[in-house]
């Protein structure tokens, strides 16, 4: 009984995030109405890595923090291909990933979209024409949009990703 | 300094005992001691350094290193202070050592990979590096060999698939998992073996990654080959990049500036830091605790801010260049890491209370994927996971490089090697890493970052303290452009532990163990 009353009456450890960037939340709000315009309420994102540093995964990561928050916006990172509209797509795609990554690809309901994020991910990168690697994302499956950088950050990521919800509306 | 050389040269008589060989030990650029043997020393001399509890951190093979050998194979043992490379030149093969240090196993793989030395007797002779769909016969590595796509082969038959070590009995069932996984997670296969819900046995292929890192880095002058040291893994940028440009230094005899090693050791210990707290975050994920993951999230993403504002890089890529760091840092952003770090120990001693304090949290973390003391030295583990488990060891105290020798940092160690020690110790070395920033932007010395470093041939061992552990990086320098460059990081040797820490523990236990261990795939993978 003092338990209950006193979880009722202390202090709920809550904080506001320090400094709350503007910038992300208009960006959201724009998200948000596209994914509910084009993609009726909400997106499903599948990540694959074909061979990055690690950079991009980590950023790709980091939307889930509290200071993105993505779901927020009605994107979802999804743990199967088969529940995905999008394929988020990091690193050079390397000789060893090429037959995952197409299995990874194919087991995606059509229509679906394949977004190339990082510099090795759109053409190569660093690693173009080494031994180990048969190019950027595109070498394996047609890609709708990339977003360089080495590698991009959170909100570059979400710039591209309302990038494409606004094409695939237009195309719609 | 005299002394001290001396006093070295006594340290690695004395391993290697009384004979004849100790007389032929030669000093590299840093530190590090060359023995050149024989087929018939070889073996002996192994096994006394095994005996004499020296840990066999990296096997490196290179062409052309010594007049008329076609290849020669470095052995690199550590014993705290000391580190020798055993270099045995051969024509094409070498007697198999990993029954004898089992860390020498995927190492000799990789050397068969990479240059198709063959390791008598041996007794895992699967491909490492090159999957199924290489071509046979096939060893990109050597020096003939271009840096191009081979032609691949269209089709594997059954037949030509990795054999994975079978497990039967009664009972028991096979989960595989990956190499594409549920998360946001890099590329790996884990082969479990299974008997009810306890793990039995658990194999892990890797290698998905594998992107060619070393060939890249040859024939290419050492500024170019910074944002491949880079690429290595992204979240360790900071650490493989000060072992590159340290080994070029070493060999180029230079001096750093003294402002620009205080600066590196800021970058490298923010990226420790941003590394421990992305764990404990991703290991409260895991068992379900998001009050104290999002702490450490909010925290981890003001760090990458903070990197932004420092470096331009939310990495800090591209400050770390062979001769000092490219630009100072300026003088307001320091003083904003200052108040940073003073108002992060406050938020992240707030934070650290309440997780240990949670019952919940305490229950899962322990006593959960043990790593035993005694397979350390063998599989060569190092880092929070090794301390975690008892073992006394960090780079930065042991062998140290730039300014770490004048500022120490403690040695955080625990005995008990569960899931629970390796986010103490994490959480220990963050606290440190915070006070030892805020020390070193107290005492900032003035004067140059950078100084013009000309390149010389020659070559250097040089290891750095990442966030994950020993970081090793061999630098060969011939014509004024890299001859070999040889990474081997922490993750690399740390992945065989997970193998040993799950037996026993129950697969929804996995992911929380393979966090808590913090392992690179892209570091491992090149």
């Amino acid at each position: 009984m003092v338990n209950v009353l006193s979880c009722l009456l202390k202090r709920k450890v809550t904080a506001d995030i320090p400094g709350r960037d503007e910038e992300i939340e208009a960006l959201g709000r724009e998200i948000r109405r596209e994914v509910d315009a084009v993609f009726g309420g909400s997106l499903a994102i599948r990540e694959l890595d074909t061979g990055s540093d690690n950079a991009a995964e980590i950023e790709i990561n980091n939307l889930t923090n509290p200071h993105y928050d993505i779901e927020r916006f009605g994107i979802t990172f999804v743990a199967s291909p088969r529940h995905a509209d999008v394929l988020l797509v990091t690193g050079a795609v390397t000789h060893n990933m090429a037959a995952a990554a197409k299995k990874t690809y194919e087991a995606m309901p059509s229509p679906k979209f394949v977004v190339a994020v990082g510099d090795d991910a759109c053409d190569g990168g660093i690693f173009a024409g080494s031994y180990a690697v048969l190019g950027g994302a595109e070498k394996v499956f047609p890609v709708d949009l990339k977003i360089p950088g080495n590698p991009p950050a959170p909100k570059e990521i979400l710039t591209g990703l309302l990038a494409l919800m606004n094409n695939a509306g237009k195309t719609r | 300094m005299v002394a001290e050389e001396s006093m070295g040269k006594r340290t690695v008589r004395e391993l290697l005992g009384l004979g004849a060989l100790s007389g032929q030990v030669k000093e590299g650029c840093n530190g590090e001691w060359y023995l050149l043997v024989n087929e018939t020393e070889f073996l002996p001399l192994v096994t006394s350094l095994a005996a004499r509890e020296c840990a066999l951190i990296g096997l490196i093979c290179t062409e052309r290193f010594s007049p008329g050998a076609p290849f020669s194979l470095l052995y690199i043992f550590e014993k705290k202070g000391v580190l020798l490379v055993v270099v045995l030149d051969t024509a094409q093969s070498a007697p198999s050592i990993a029954r004898l240090l089992p860390s020498a196993c995927w190492s000799e793989r990789d050397c068969r990979d990479g240059f198709g030395i063959t390791f008598q007797g041996s007794f895992d002779e699967r491909r490492l590096l090159l999957h199924e769909t290489y071509p046979d016969d096939y060893h990109p590595l050597k020096k003939d060999v271009r840096n191009v796509p081979p032609i691949m082969k269209s089709s594997v038959e059954p037949s030509e698939e990795y054999p994975f070590r079978n497990v039967q009995g009664d009972g028991v069932y096979q989960i595989p998992v990956g190499p594409v996984h549920a998360g946001i997670i890099e590329p790996g296969h884990f082969r479990f073996s299974v008997i009810g819900e306890k793990i039995f046995n658990l194999e892990v292929r890797m290698f998905y990654k594998h992107r060619g890192i070393e060939k890249l880095a040859e024939g290419k002058p050492a500024d170019e080959v910074v944002r491949i040291a880079e690429a290595v893994s992204g979240d360790e940028s900071v650490a493989n990049t000060v072992a590159f440009c340290n080994a070029v230094e070493k060999i180029a005899g230079m001096h750093v500036p003294d402002r620009a090693w205080a600066l590196r050791t800021i970058l490298m210990e923010l990226e420790r830091i941003g590394s421990h707290l992305g764990d404990q975050a991703g290991m409260l994920v895991d068992v379900a605790f998001p009050l104290g993951a999002s702490q450490f999230a909010v925290i981890r993403e003001e760090v990458f801010r903070m990197n932004d504002l420092l470096a331009g890089s939310r990495f800090l890529r591209g400050m770390v260049v062979p001769g000092g760091i490219s630009r100072d840092i300026r003088t307001e952003d320091l003083v904003a890491l200052g108040q940073f770090v003073r108002q992060v120990r406050k938020r992240y001693r707030t934070g650290l209370k309440i997780v240990l304090s949670t019952a919940s949290v305490i229950d899962r973390f322990s006593p959960t994927g043990v790593v035993r003391r005694s397979i350390l030295r063998p599989l060569n583990i190092t880092g929070p996971t090794a301390r975690a488990s008892g073992a006394n060891g960090d780079v930065r105290v042991d062998h140290p490089y730039g300014i770490y020798a004048r500022h120490l940092p403690t040695v955080r160690v625990l005995h008990d090697g569960d899931v629970l020690s390796r986010f103490t110790v994490r959480a220990s070395e963050i606290l440190d890493s915070l006070d030892l920033i805020e020390r070193l932007l107290n005492a900032l010395p003035d004067g140059p970052v950078r100084v013009a470093c000309d390149a010389k041939d020659g070559y250097a061992l040089s290891l750095v303290e990442s966030a994950r552990g020993q970081s090793l990086c061999w630098l060969w320098i011939r014509n004024g452009v890299v001859e070999r460059y040889k990474v081997r990081t922490a993750s690399y040797c740390n992945w065989l532990a997970i193998e040993h820490a799950v037996q026993g523990e129950i697969v929804p236990d996995f992911p929380l163990i393979n966090k808590s261990l913090n392992l690179s795939y892209a570091g491992t993978d090149l």
